[in-house]
């Protein structure tokens, strides 16, 4: 009983002249979930989040939204009916009003919800008749998300929708989503930097390094199965390349052996018990963690 | 709502041409008593060359009132002021509009967003072109003359057709370039070398967008340029046509 | 009543949602017939997936701390189970604290005793009970 697939891409590719922006990007999203699309800058997120709502092309590779060919520009204007949208610099029409953005976006769709558009414009409290130049950055945000949350759209892709708020702003923004998910039949897929946020609403993530997948799957069950180990010996911990699968990072430092594992953690720790270590620790990962130890360092 | 768009990101050009055409026109009609008197103190000049031969042929035509207009007006005035306003109206744009994927994520074609302000901007365009045209003949009563309806409204076409490659030309600009300014300036430099291509050329031969756009033509014999109408149509088609491909295959 | 669960700790939310629920119980804050939060409105309280809280729910309805009567919400199981379940955690309490009492009488210190306790129950998670 698989979940439908929302976004679908295989060997995503796109090269802006030169360079390489993704190499061949891997990303199964379901109907339903809370999608995390983590990565550093430059990674590829904003180009893969581009390719699949038709603002840029691929050079190579398949990109599908509700299996319909993100490339194609009559499935195009399909998949953008269905799909809220927020960018990172939520750009929006300086000269028009806030009423007059939400009159004129709501025209596009016909399935506008009247009602969460009431809803957001009274719990984000924006006023109606400033002009969108006159907002602070915060308030653009948030209008730049009502304007996607009312569309009455299946998907919503947004692109860092908490950068630049501040706490109680960005809880606020995290409520709307989650309070979306649990009413509509909805699926949201966001990219963020704040870890912190993809943790605590979605339940599948994506970690993409130079235009690749590296790490992709729910969060429960990597909080489940990656382990930071520890190993502890009397004299200078030895050399050790590990049989066991699931070892992503080794780092050896005095007598101290860490070792960061996807999954397998007893096998690793078997293994390692040849060695004799003085003291074994096997302690749980924050997502944090996970995505430092997996992103590459700086070239 | 993309038309609502349009009218919103357009509408000063498009007042501010209109007042500027509309005063040159109506100044044009109030100056030329005066002229017309200045002129009766004139004799013919005497100048030689392709350029002198025009600057006598345009004092000769403004001696009278209806060569004064075309002269004066659709072949120099409402021609120069017009044009510039046609490719003010053209540029601009997704590419140097701002908030660009916003519009892209609406669920709209390019072709669409582009058809839609081409389309807006020509309406706006065919005004600038006839409402002035339409003055002339309003006001030519005041200072005791007349001009046909007809008359201004066939110049007026002329003017609006043949400026409407320009429109369609910075179009095609905008979408090569993502600031303002390259496909404005390069708009009005192809404009001025075209026009200056057109002041050296012989006088009869061959066809010229400026010729058009007067209604060299139909001031002289009363035949509509057909032939060059429908050139400078395709023309815009075509430029707006690639125009079209070109948004197509851009990334944003 | 349920307070928010902290996502950086390593161990998946559902979990943290269902210990605190069998916690509510133990401690007679949540009586067998109680009704839980819905799904919906639990999620939005908290701000995390509704997913989430339906997992949780749902693993602790195979647990048989809680039953799910459809279209009417999450009862707290009004039967010996869910009894047996505060009961447990109770006696379990007063192991642990016997235990902890006794290792803080050889020396350790609170973080060497957590992180004991912490392998052995991966110990346990990863191989089934081998080292048991």
């Amino acid at each position: 009983m698989a979940d439908p697939l929302v976004i679908e891409t295989s060997d995503l590719r796109k090269r802006y002249g030169a360079a390489e922006a993704l190499r061949g990007l891997a990303l199964a999203v379901p109907k339903g979930s809370i999608f995390g699309f983590l990565g550093r800058n430059g990674a590829g997120k904003t180009t893969t989040i581009k390719i699949l709502l038709g603002m840029a092309h691929a050079s190579g590779g398949d990109a599908r939204v509700f299996g319909l060919p993100a490339g194609s520009p009559a499935a195009g204007v399909e998949i953008r009916r269905r799909t809220g949208f927020a960018g990172e610099e939520k750009d929006l029409y300086d000269y028009m009003t806030v009423a007059e953005i939400v009159r004129f976006t709501a025209a596009f769709y016909p399935r506008w919800r009247r009602d969460l558009e009431q809803r957001y414009r009274r719990a984000f409290d924006l006023p109606a008749d400033r002009k969108v130049k006159a907002l602070s950055r915060g308030m653009r945000t948030k209008l730049a998300l009502l304007l996607a949350l009312s569309r009455g759209a299946e998907l919503l892709v947004l692109d860092e929708p908490t950068s630049g708020l501040d706490p109680a702003a960005s809880e606020e923004v995290l409520q709307a989503l989650v309070s979306h998910v649990g009413s509509e039949e909805m699926t949201v897929f966001f990219s963020s930097h704040q870890i912190a946020d993809v943790e605590q609403i979605a339940d599948r993530i994506a970690i993409v390094d130079r235009g690749r997948t590296v790490v992709a799957g729910s969060l429960d069950d990597m909080r489940a199965s990656y382990r930071r180990i520890q190993f502890v010996f009397a004299g200078d911990a030895p050399e050790m390349t590990f049989r066991a699968p699931g070892v992503v990072r080794t780092h050896r430092q005095g007598r101290v052996w860490s070792v960061l594992a996807s999954g397998g953690a007893d096998a690793i720790v078997e293994e390692a018990r040849a060695l004799h270590p003085v003291s074994v620790d096997v302690m749980p990962v924050a997502l944090k963690d996970i995505f430092l130890e997996t992103v590459a360092a700086e070239d | 709502m993309l038309w609502y768009k349009s009218w919103l990101e357009t509408r000063w050009r498009f007042l501010i041409g209109l007042a500027l055409l509309l005063c040159s026109a109506g100044a044009m009609v109030l100056t030329y008593p005066r002229l017309q008197a200045l002129l009766s103190h004139i004799p013919e000049p005497q100048l030689g060359g392709a350029l002198g031969e025009r600057v006598r042929e345009a004092i000769e035509l403004s001696r009278e009132y209806r060569g004064f207009v075309w002269a004066q007006g659709f072949s120099q005035n409402l021609a120069q002021l017009g044009t510039l306003f046609a490719v003010l109206l053209g540029t601009g744009g997704l590419l140097s509009g701002g908030a660009a994927l916003f519009t892209l994520s609406l669920p709209a074609t390019r072709r669409d967003l582009l058809r839609v302000r081409a389309a807006a901007g020509l309406a706006e365009w065919l005004l600038l072109a006839l409402v002035p045209s339409l003055l002339i003949s309003l006001m030519s009563p005041v200072i005791g003359e007349s001009y046909g309806v007809v008359t201004a409204l066939a110049h007026g076409l002329c003017l609006f057709v043949a400026g409407a490659v320009f429109f369609s030309l910075a179009m095609l600009l905008s979408t090569l370039f993502t600031d303002v300014w390259r496909p404005l300036l390069t708009a009005i430099a192809i404009a001025a070398f075209l026009a200056l291509l057109e002041q050296l050329a012989p006088r009869d031969g061959g066809w010229g967008i400026y010729r058009v756009m007067s209604g060299e033509s139909y001031f002289r014999s009363g035949a509509m340029p057909w032939a060059g109408l429908a050139a400078s149509a395709a023309a815009s088609v075509a430029l707006l046509y690639a125009a079209a491909v070109n948004l197509e295959r851009r990334d944003f | 009543m349920l307070f928010r669960p902290n996502p950086s700790l390593g161990v998946p939310i559902y979990l943290q949602l269902m210990e605190q629920v069998k916690h509510a119980i133990e401690t007679g804050a949540l009586q067998p017939g109680d009704q839980l939060p819905g799904i919906r409105p639990l999620a939005e309280e908290l701000v995390i997936n509704p997913n989430t809280v339906a997992k949780a729910y749902r693993e602790l309805e195979h647990e048989g701390v809680v039953e799910l009567r459809h279209g009417a919400g999450a009862f707290v199981a009004g039967n010996a189970r869910a009894r047996k379940v505060a009961d447990s955690l109770r006696a379990g309490q007063a192991t642990v604290a016997a235990a902890i009492a006794r290792l803080r009488a050889r020396g350790l210190t609170d973080d060497e005793i957590r992180r004991l306790f912490e392998a052995e129950l991966e110990g346990r998670r990863n191989t089934g009970g081998r080292n048991g």
